[in-house]
């Protein structure tokens, strides 16, 4: 058996198309021992379930077969996890799911069942309170063309220029219904991390001047449908279609990392924090 | 005996007495280990934004996530700096070591806990190139992926030339048994403690990634007993365990790979962009995707072209799961898979997302191929590869007068275990 492991290893083919594969007829077995012995280094004779004594082959067995059930019961989940619902999924989806997440989760389904075909820009303004006590609102930042700007020409984006921002909107859109009220514990969630970028964002775009304390942010997603090709003779509407969410006032939870100096202080923090100075 | 009953005995043989596709399983060790690698250095300068305890998604938002999905992360361990920063180092750390295949099985654990602790503290920052790492370093805990291009392998090359048995190599072995007490050590105060990972919540929904730790852990403390105290039947015993979880892991990691070409192919053809011939057009647009907007516009510019790219990778991607049992036609299908993927690297801006699916690719290549790449490997790098690739000629001596095209019979090293 040893003599055939370096073939074998294409497991893809059960049936090795050039080695000698698993004899079939009882003639070639002592054969196979034979080679296994004088080049295996293994003085104890044969490998595999077969070299066991009685009581261990069935121990070998009991496990062969509770790592044969698990195995194909996973593949099996996999697949219905992936497949279409369906009759069985329809029944006993919950199941599945429970053997599926939080550790086997997958999506697949890449550019399918269509590719996207908008640019979707995420753009947010910020109200900010002067020193003197006078607000004023900004105009929107394309964020999402400052990430577009980042991948230009980088052969190695990172996953905070490709995948941030692109990602949390998303996620707000689908945990959100369409007047952008929170479907769940996830849309609550979504909210305060899309809020969260938006102020870090904000932060070293270094809105506003001096002084300044940023008190309320807006976001806003700005979709245009991708020009059909040259060589085509589809029409489509290039008008930019837009969805907004509320203004969200902002405090020091909102800031991560270093973006905390022109927010309010949150309001478990002490109050001389109030009214950070850039 | 029937017919049946012979190939049946055979085949139970062969799926215990060996662990196949060891260049396979190496080739997809060093290529997730260096595609995480690779990724965790590229973000290193990143990596408090994505994964640090004050990142956007934020320490305290991803506690309420996890205690709704009760995913696997140490890094909710804790919410301190120094903590975050010392799984960041040890998960580049681990890479490397499981790259270089030093101590593999412990090394294939810790990856996993590695890829696991950051992807599922920022689960939203990831991408289809994570989802892969995600589910292969589960995969790969279970092979025996260090039989050859590893450390490992030149070592227990090393004793045997030296005339060392097994037996005698692992009981000189020092490493082996200190890590196996460090990280038992680590178990059991996690699992006394009472980390929230650890908890056994419902009778049917055990804590999967821990019961892994312990399963695999105890598994190599009976092996290593085995080794040095045990009957030889229950060295045989262990041996005949760990080939078989290894042949349905590496099984497994097929399926998966068919299964992603499978639903990613499928659900295509329901699509009327990839029915009219024009899909790869638009992925080649979008801002976020395209980090060269020129080269996007000139593979597009003949929708004759577009069309034919478009057609075949539905093709090829439903055609694959069903070319894996035809050795020719598999490996045409997957130059081109491969190719595109290389393609995408590029044109997409997603090198390791174009990694990740390379390495999935590789599982499938022929033995001969990839020994042969060893080789060329090895002269072009000198010694370590060029040993290790190239060991089984030195220390087993051809025993038939004509070499099999697939090469001479592969030593099993022991397995590599802590």
């Amino acid at each position: 058996m040893e003599t055939e492991t370096g073939a074998a290893g294409e497991a893809a083919r059960p049936s090795a198309d050039r080695a000698p594969s698993a004899p079939a007829d009882e003639q070639t077995q002592p054969a196979a021992d034979t080679a296994l012995d004088d080049t295996a280094a293994r003085p104890s004779g044969r490998l595999g379930i077969a070299g066991l004594s009685p009581g261990y082959q069935l121990t070998a067995a009991l496990a062969l077969a509770a790592v044969a059930v698990v195995a194909c019961v996973h593949v099996l989940m996999v697949f219905l996890y992936v497949a279409p619902p369906n009759t069985l999924t329809k029944r006993h989806g919950d199941l599945v799911d429970e053997w599926i997440y939080p550790e086997f989760e997958q999506n697949w389904k890449l550019f399918a069942p269509n590719p996207l075909q908008q640019n979707i820009a995420v753009q947010a303004r910020a109200e900010l309170r002067a020193p003197d006590g006078s607000l004023r609102t900004t105009g929107w930042y394309d964020l999402s063309a400052q990430d577009g700007a980042a991948i230009h020409h980088n052969p190695v984006p990172s996953h905070t220029q490709q995948n941030e921002l692109r990602r949390a909107w998303d996620i707000f859109v689908s945990t959100h219904d369409a007047k952008n009220r929170s479907t769940g514990l996830r849309g609550d969630l979504s909210e305060q991390y899309l809020r969260r970028i938006i102020v870090l964002r904000l932060d070293r775009l270094d809105v506003g001047a001096k002084g300044d304390v940023v008190e309320r942010v807006q976001v806003r997603s700005r979709a245009t449908t991708i020009a059909p090709p040259k060589w085509s003779d589809e029409k489509v509407s290039q008008k930019p279609v837009y969805r907004q969410a509320p203004w969200w006032p902002v405090t020091k939870h909102d800031a991560p990392l270093d973006s905390g100096s022109s927010v309010r202080a949150g309001a478990d923090d002490s109050p001389s924090a109030k009214g950070g100075v850039r | 005996m029937s017919g049946v009953e012979v190939r049946a005995r055979a085949g139970l043989q062969k799926i215990t007495a060996s662990a196949l596709g060891p260049y396979q399983s190496a080739v997809i060790r060093i290529g997730f280990s260096a595609t995480w690698l690779l990724f965790l250095l590229r973000e290193f300068p990143h990596r408090q934004e994505l994964y640090g305890p004050d990142a956007p998604w934020s320490w305290d938002l991803a506690r309420q996530l996890i205690a709704d999905n009760h995913a696997f992360t140490t890094l909710m361990w804790s919410d301190g700096q120094a903590w975050f920063e010392t799984v960041y180092a040890a998960a580049v750390l681990v890479s490397a070591l499981l790259m270089l295949g030093w101590r593999t099985r412990a090394m294939a654990v810790l990856f996993m806990v590695g890829v696991l602790s950051l992807q599922n503290r920022s689960v939203f920052v990831g991408d289809g190139g994570d989802n892969v790492l995600h589910l292969m370093s589960i995969y790969l805990v279970f092979t025996r992926c260090g039989q050859v291009w590893s450390l490992d392998a030149r070592r227990a090359a090393r004793a045997r030339a030296a005339g060392r048995t097994d037996e005698e190599t692992v009981a000189d072995d020092r490493v082996g048994p200190v890590l196996w007490s460090v990280l038992g050590a680590a178990l059991v105060f996690l699992t006394v403690t009472g980390q929230s990972d650890f908890t056994w919540r419902f009778l049917l929904d055990p804590p999967v990634v821990p019961l892994v730790l312990w399963s695999v852990w105890l598994g190599c403390g009976l092996w290593w007993y085995a080794q040095r105290r045990g009957s030889r039947d229950l060295r045989l015993l262990c041996d005949v365990v760990t080939n078989t979880a290894h042949n349905a892991a590496l099984s497994v990691i097929m399926v998966e790979a068919c299964l992603v070409y499978a639903t990613a192919g499928w659900y295509k053809i329901q699509g009327t962009r990839w029915q009219d011939g024009t899909a790869v057009y638009y992925p080649l647009h979008l801002d976020y995707f395209s980090p060269w907007p020129a080269l996007g516009d000139l593979m597009t510019r003949f929708g004759l072209m577009v069309l034919i790219v478009t057609y075949v990778t539905v093709a090829v991607q439903v055609a694959f799961p069903f070319t894996v049992f035809n050795r020719r036609l598999k490996n045409v299908l997957l130059v081109f898979m491969m190719t595109e993927h290389a393609v995408i690297a590029v044109t997409l801006g997603l090198p390791f997302f174009s990694l990740a699916m390379i390495t999935t690719d590789a599982v499938f290549l022929p033995t001969s191929f990839l020994r042969r790449v060893g080789g060329w490997v090895g002269r072009a790098c000198g010694r370590p590869f060029s040993r290790a690739g190239s060991e089984n000629g030195v220390e087993l001596p051809a025993r038939r007068p004509e070499p099999d095209p697939a090469g001479p019979p592969v030593a099993q090293p022991p397995p590599a275990r802590p």
